[in-house]
């Protein structure tokens, strides 16, 4: 072999190194995913798009686990059947191993029970809110598959009963509407006030479009309780606390969030209102939730105002990070059981941004874990794959509500977890 | 327990003020109205208006009446109100059911009556908007009759039971000792032999009209008096008002206002016996008991 041959061939040689080295950085392989999101209504279009953003942001970091990320987008129409198909296609065709979806509880619920726990692929929600998910892990059903950046009805619920326990109520009555939303509140803070020290004296259901509620109201009157919780929407709760307050009851009040309205507040009246506070979840206020306003701003043209972005867009980076900290070739166990290296509170904290997904990287590679701030704040899920959200206790004033009290997502969580 | 039933028979009053004009049309018209009931929401929004015209004409009106939370500006506004929504149901019945029931079958009646029912409803709520309106914004506290156990009576429940006893009086003595009463129950039992004996069907059917549609309008303002006006109290109150019309039996004016009282007391004493989720259903068992045991209702007679 001649010096010449010897030097073409370590040219090629070299050259055939760095064109694998930028068959690394062009990522050859693709990783897909599925998203299954209302896009056919009007507020389901910008949580999807929230969605590809994310997924966006993460390829230009280089993709997660070496590989490009390609969502498989498709439309649920808000209807479970078409859901649950959607999900079906995207996990037995598509072979992905991360769905994203769906807003809606109800479709979610079927999605997660027909589809993706047989088939052992993790789902992320980033809107669904009903605790009947909650419910389902407990029992051990969901195979720790189940993650939402959603919060639950639990923490305004929680609220309810540290706002009865701050106050010195020693006994409260509740009066809830009788649906889904108001039995589960009135099951949750019937349990909250018992956790607190608080005796809840009645629980009594409000039928919609009662003629009268008076018989209602007289049942929790009976006991004389210190104040009233209300779990009910404007209508039905302006006509049982009229009725109540001129039975002689407490004008001691604690209300969801539903009764934070200028026609309530009008019709029961201010002089009657003075001590009724409510309680609400509300947005972080943080700095990496700033910061993904500002990206919405940038990539849209508009702020983030619509229902279920912060968390859509949560959802997917949460989901993709923790696909990066399962390295290659993960199943969805793999990608699920990863999800607490990257919401660790211990963690190294990482922005959400391609910046932020890079640093993860770094951080996972070296074997640390990483706390990811989004735009909902610090996201931490609990064993059931729930979130908890910052929240306000407001009060009525003559112009609107004010706010009396912001508990951060720390403070909050500090709450719940005092209350097991 | 004792709070139930009084209660009951508070709620009873203005359920049995608008069981009367639902049994009088019903039997004399031989059709379901289901839009009756928004003849409640008429006269109870038909109030408002005009005592919120008084107040500004005549302030001095607007003083409350002792512990009620009435003014005589509501009184006056009643009183109109009564007339206005009387001559409405006449209007309507002109307008409407008169051609259906000229061409159509019972069932034809029904359906318009319906369809009147969600007219009324929607106009109303197209004006005031959905959310409720109160006479008076102030709440009228509760006397407390005893401690223990816990009985609490409104002032104004007390004034809506003994205004609507007055009422049934006068009804009572005008369909029992004038000729006007006589002419009534005839055209009720037979139209045509009734018509045979000089009797004016037309003016007849008018003059059921304005007394269903008179006490409709008191109901309704009772009822907002004691609750709230809402433009879906009709919808609400349809049930309860058929149930005790059913129950007292098609026809009997009595009956009605046996059934008035008997739906109240029941809807407020089930929750002694039943979870609160559950009594919607009562006023819907009341007539099946009923009706199994007395087809006819309690003062009802068969007739072909």
């Amino acid at each position: 072999m001649s010096i010449m041959k010897l030097i073409w061939a370590a040219v090629g040689l070299a050259l055939g190194l760095s064109a694998l080295a930028g068959a690394v950085h062009a990522q050859e392989c693709t990783t897909k995913i599925g998203a299954v999101l209302p896009t056919s209504v009007d507020w389901g279009r910008p949580i999807a798009e929230t969605a590809q953003f994310a997924v966006d942001q993460v390829n230009a970091a280089g993709g997660a686990a070496g590989c490009a990320i390609e969502m498989v987008l498709r439309d649920t129409q808000v209807d479970p059947k078409v859901g649950v198909d959607a999900a079906k296609a995207l996990v037995d065709l598509e072979g992905v191993k991360l769905l994203l979806g769906a807003v809606s509880s109800g479709v979610s619920m079927p999605i997660l029970t027909s589809v993706t726990v047989p088939s052992g692929v993790v789902q992320m929600s980033c809107c669904s809110s009903s605790t009947a998910f909650t419910k389902l892990s407990e029992e051990g059903k969901t195979s720790g598959l189940w993650f939402r950046t959603f919060a639950t009805t639990g923490v305004q619920s929680a609220i309810g009963a540290k706002v009865a326990k701050d106050k010195g109520y020693g006994s409260v009555a509740i009066l809830y509407k009788n649906d889904d939303w108001g039995q589960d509140m009135a099951r949750l803070i019937a349990a909250n006030f018992a956790a607190v020290g608080v005796e809840v004296t009645a629980s009594v259901a409000l039928n919609d479009g009662q003629p009268s509620y008076r018989a209602e109201v007289t049942e929790a009157l009976t006991s004389q309780p210190d104040a009233l919780y209300l779990a009910l929407y404007p209508a039905e709760g302006t006509a049982a606390v009229r009725e109540w307050i001129s039975l002689g009851g407490s004008q001691n009040m604690i209300l969801a969030n539903s009764l934070k309205s200028d026609e309530f507040r009008d019709n029961v009246g201010m002089q009657y209102l003075g001590a009724a506070v409510g309680t609400d979840t509300a947005s972080p206020r943080s700095e990496s939730a700033d910061a993904f306003r500002a990206a919405y701003v940038e990539r849209f043209g508009s702020e983030p105002n619509g229902p279920g972005l912060a968390n859509s867009y949560d959802a997917t980076m949460i989901a993709l990070l923790a696909m990066e900290a399962a390295g290659k070739d993960a199943t969805g166990a793999d990608i699920a059981a990863a999800i607490a290296k990257v919401t660790d509170a211990d963690g190294t904290p990482v922005s959400a941004d391609t910046a932020g997904f890079q640093q993860a990287r770094e951080v996972l590679a070296g074997g640390g874990t990483v706390m990811y701030q989004g735009g909902t704040g610090d996201v931490r899920f609990d064993a059931n794959g729930d979130v908890s959200a910052p929240a306000v206790v407001w009060s009525f004033t003559d112009a609107g509500t004010q706010e009396v009290e912001y508990l951060s997502l720390n403070e909050v969580d500090a709450f719940i977890a005092s209350l097991n | 327990m004792i709070q139930n039933l009084i209660d009951g028979i508070l709620t009873g009053s203005y359920l049995s003020l608008g069981a009367i004009g639902l049994t009088l049309v019903m039997h004399i018209l031989r059709f379901a109205n289901f839009s009756h009931a928004e003849l409640l929401s008429l006269g109870a929004y038909c109030a408002l208006v005009f005592d919120a015209l008084v107040t500004a004409l005549v302030p001095g009106l607007a003083a409350k009446l002792g512990p009620l939370s009435l003014t005589w500006a509501l009184i006056l506004a009643t009183l109109i109100s009564m007339v206005l929504t009387g001559l409405s149901a006449a209007l309507i019945d002109r307008l409407v059911f008169k051609r259906v029931r000229e061409k159509g079958q019972e069932l034809s009646m029904v359906f318009a009556s319906f369809g009147m029912a969600l007219v009324i409803r929607n106009v109303i709520g197209l004006i005031f908007g959905l959310s409720p309106e109160l006479y008076s914004k102030d709440i009228a506290f509760a006397t407390i009759l005893s401690r223990d156990p816990l009985i609490l009576v409104k002032p104004d429940q007390v004034f809506v039971l003994v205004a609507a006893l007055l009422l049934m009086l006068i009804l009572h003595l005008i369909l029992s000792r004038t000729t006007f009463g006589y002419a009534l129950r005839a055209v009720a039992e037979n139209p045509s032999l009734a018509q045979v004996n000089g009797v004016n069907l037309a003016r007849t059917i008018m003059a059921v009209w304005l007394i269903g549609g008179g006490l409709a309008a008191v109901a309704g303002v009772f009822y907002g008096l004691s609750h709230q006006i809402i433009p879906v109290m009709g919808r609400d109150l349809v049930l309860p008002i058929f149930a005790a019309t059913i129950v007292g039996g098609i026809g009997s004016v009595y009956g009605a206002v046996l059934g008035g009282f008997i739906v109240g007391i029941a809807g407020n004493l089930a929750l002694v016996i039943l979870p609160s989720g559950y009594t919607p259903s009562v006023p819907f068992l009341l007539i099946l008991v009923v009706l199994l045991i007395r087809p006819h209702g309690l003062f009802g007679e068969a007739r072909a």
